[in-house]
């Protein structure tokens, strides 16, 4: 029956680890999850690791540097699917939020490069190679993993989700942040977290990227009515997923300084 | 007779890493342990963003321990405007801090560290023989993760902690609910114990020096002094002792002090601190093989075990005392200023610093995790540890050298730092 599984591999390139890490922190289900798939390769926390045929690749982590890229390249070429894992797959996620910043910021900390170690533009998966599905977050919901997997196991298609943030957090019953005056990015941001931050008080700041349907110069103008200035949202909104929201530059019509070149294609 | 040995990708740790080996005529003559984890520049990202927000993205560094990124982040900034947190603020980040140890152990003990002692390729692997340890570990994850929803809204990047208090306080039923399922996991720990003291580990001393905060009435978490059995040193003063420089070939940098590599982590907090644990953690201690003090970092992993104990005890004891009330955040008073944070997490002393202006704006960041100041520790124990196994098969020195490098549970993600190079 084994061979009738679908072949699994979990692969991270440079990130945290926690999306890995949502996969196992389901610790009432992992041991049975595992069962159900013919699991080749999750170098975290595998040592035999099989470079072959997948028929999912889940992959955490963003492209920072050309030997990410290698990689990438390699996963994508050996599998059918590619499942881009939480937020740094899916939107280049905090460490591509460099891109907006002022290369002054962090000229100083380049060191010197030696051959092994080439920084590329931060990006997400589907900067390079085509990503089938996106699990959206960071972290990712641990339950939509699950779900996800079961889904293909049994055949099914997995869904994405586009309801906003808002829905799910009137139903929990919290109070709107934006009128308590916080600069809560949820009328924009996809759902499918069950509002987890504002659930523990916490404003949103759009890490599940934004919905197909948002309606950006509102959301700006609520934020700017609440006395934030142009800058600071911006910062907020391209913090999780600036390369999501390109048309930032055009809606603020400011000269925001970018960077070196466009992430390449 | 010459060989050489390269570990390209060092699995079963956080993040990537490589390690080459060179040995000719008995003797190690390359030893080179590198992160090849791309560069995310955290320090430079936080350049220019709000005071409240440098918790939330340097966050990001680590998954494994992003609480314990929250806290320090906190805490430096807090120090730059002179804010000091109330009692209660102080228990609940020290429960965010005990719940993600207690997690990070758990799961580094389970699932990274003990394949390779029981002859397994991964935890997954021994499920078969060994589900009721896995059980084990996945019962302690589960509390420990637990806690971190309770107090921290989230067990990865929690979201309640912020600058000046709590942003939402744990309901009182769902503590008392925590205190249930940290008594009902003890029984979990203290298995974890014996099954730690049971392995075999290889005698081997480290030339080091073992650092981590100290207190004087407590098992240290988010105060102290940086110390060793021979100095100590106020958390401000720490760029006049820790130095650092860059490896070429990584994009983590070693961190020496006076020129001495040093290591960090449960076995130097053990070292310096046993006296303070909690009862139930001495006689797991007592009963160990460990004699402190020890340099021997594949004794780190008893260290963490004994730690899980010693942290569900003081959970449970900080939760009876603790009667949560409805205290709203603090508004800060802003100045111009440089902070600096230090506390223990999983695997050391974390640092962060931050220099603000007078409107709240960061103008400067640093950031030195616990694995940066291992890194050197490592490579250099690799270098000392090999020449005793050098006459065994190639895959029996690679078992010695991999299990020691996660005995340090390294973590290459959060080690990725920058700082200038300065070659005084």
């Amino acid at each position: 029956m084994a061979d009738q599984k679908l072949k699994m591999g979990f692969y991270g390139i440079t990130g945290c680890a926690g999306c890995l890490l949502s996969v196992i922190f389901n610790e009432d289900e992992i041991l049975d999850l595992v069962q159900l798939v013919d699991l080749k390769a999750f170098p975290f926390i595998k040592e035999v690791n099989a470079d072959e045929e997948f028929d999912y690749v889940f992959v955490e982590g963003l492209v920072a540097d050309k030997g990410d890229l290698e990689v990438l390249q390699k996963l994508r070429k050996n599998s059918k699917f590619l499942v881009s894992l939480g937020a740094c797959a899916c939107t280049g996620c905090v460490p591509a939020y460099r891109q907006y910043t002022l290369k002054e910021n962090y000229e100083h900390l380049l060191y010197r490069k030696q051959n092994n170690v080439e920084d590329l533009q931060p990006t997400p998966v589907d900067a390079h190679v085509k990503s089938d599905y996106y699990i959206p977050g960071c972290p990712p919901d641990k339950k939509e993993i699950v779900t996800f997997i079961k889904n293909v196991v049994l055949g099914k298609q997995p869904k994405p989700l586009d309801n906003p943030v808002c829905i799910e957090c009137r139903k929990n019953g919290n109070q709107c942040l934006l009128d308590l005056g916080k600069p809560c990015l949820g009328p924009i941001t996809a759902g499918g977290c069950n509002a987890v931050c504002i659930n523990g008080g916490f404003e949103c700041w759009g890490c599940r990227g934004p919905t197909k349907d948002m309606n950006l110069d509102l959301m700006i103008n609520i934020l700017r009515q609440k006395g934030f200035d142009d800058k600071f949202i911006q910062d907020r909104m391209r913090t999780f997923v600036g390369l999501k929201l390109p048309m930032l530059e055009k809606v603020f019509n400011v000269n925001v300084k970018i960077n070196n070149s466009k992430p390449h294609n | 007779m010459s060989k050489s040995i390269t570990l390209n990708h060092i699995t079963k740790i956080e993040g990537h890493a490589s390690l080459k080996l060179g040995i000719s005529r008995g003797k190690v003559n390359v030893c080179e342990l590198s992160s090849v984890e791309g560069s995310r520049y955290f320090e430079g990202i936080v350049k220019g963003r709000k005071f409240f927000e440098a918790h939330e993205i340097t966050s990001r560094i680590c998954g494994i321990c992003s609480c314990a990124h929250v806290i320090a982040a906190i805490s430096a900034v807090e120090d730059a405007v002179g804010y000091v947190p109330t009692y209660q603020t102080i228990q609940l980040r020290k429960l965010l801090t005990l719940g993600e140890r207690i997690r990070s152990h758990a799961t580094h003990l389970y699932f990274l560290a003990l394949p390779d002692y029981l002859g397994y390729e991964s935890a997954l692997a021994m499920a078969g023989k060994y589900r009721k340890q896995l059980q084990n570990a996945l019962n302690l994850m589960k509390a420990g993760n637990g806690m971190l929803k309770v107090i921290g809204g989230r067990d990865l990047h929690p979201v309640s902690a912020t600058v000046g208090g709590w942003l939402k306080h744990p309901k009182k039923e769902d503590l008392k609910k925590l205190e249930l399922n940290l008594e009902a996991v003890k029984e979990d720990a203290i298995k974890t114990c014996n099954l730690f003291f049971s392995l075999s580990y290889p005698k081997f001393e480290s030339d080091t020096e073992c650092f981590s905060l100290v207190e004087e009435k407590e098992y240290a978490m988010l105060s102290g002094r940086f110390s060793s059995s021979k100095t100590s040193f106020e958390k401000h003063k720490y760029r006049d002792f820790v130095k650092e420089y860059h490896e070429p070939r990584s994009t983590a940098n070693f961190v020496v002090k006076s020129d001495h590599r040093y290591m960090v982590g449960a076995l130097s907090r053990m070292d310096n601190s046993s006296d303070k644990l909690s009862n139930g953690a001495k006689k797991m201690l007592k009963k160990s093989p460990m004699k402190l003090p020890s340099k021997n970092p594949y004794l780190n992993n008893v260290a963490q075990a004994i730690e899980i104990v010693h942290c569900i005890d003081e959970s449970l004891r900080i939760l009876e005392i603790l009667n949560i009330q409805n205290e709203p955040v603090e508004k800060i008073k802003l100045k111009a200023g440089t902070g600096v944070g230090a506390i223990e997490v999983p695997r050391g002393t974390l640092w962060h610093e931050y220099t603000l202006d007078d409107k709240g704006t960061i103008t400067n960041a640093n950031i030195i995790t616990p694995t940066a100041q291992n890194l050197l520790n490592i490579q250099e124990d690799i270098r000392m540890f090999v020449p005793s196994v050098i006459k065994q098969k190639k895959e029996k020195i690679v078992l010695g050298i991999e299990k020691l490098i996660r005995s340090y549970d390294p973590c290459f993600s959060c080690s990725a730092h920058f700082l200038e190079v300065n070659w005084k």
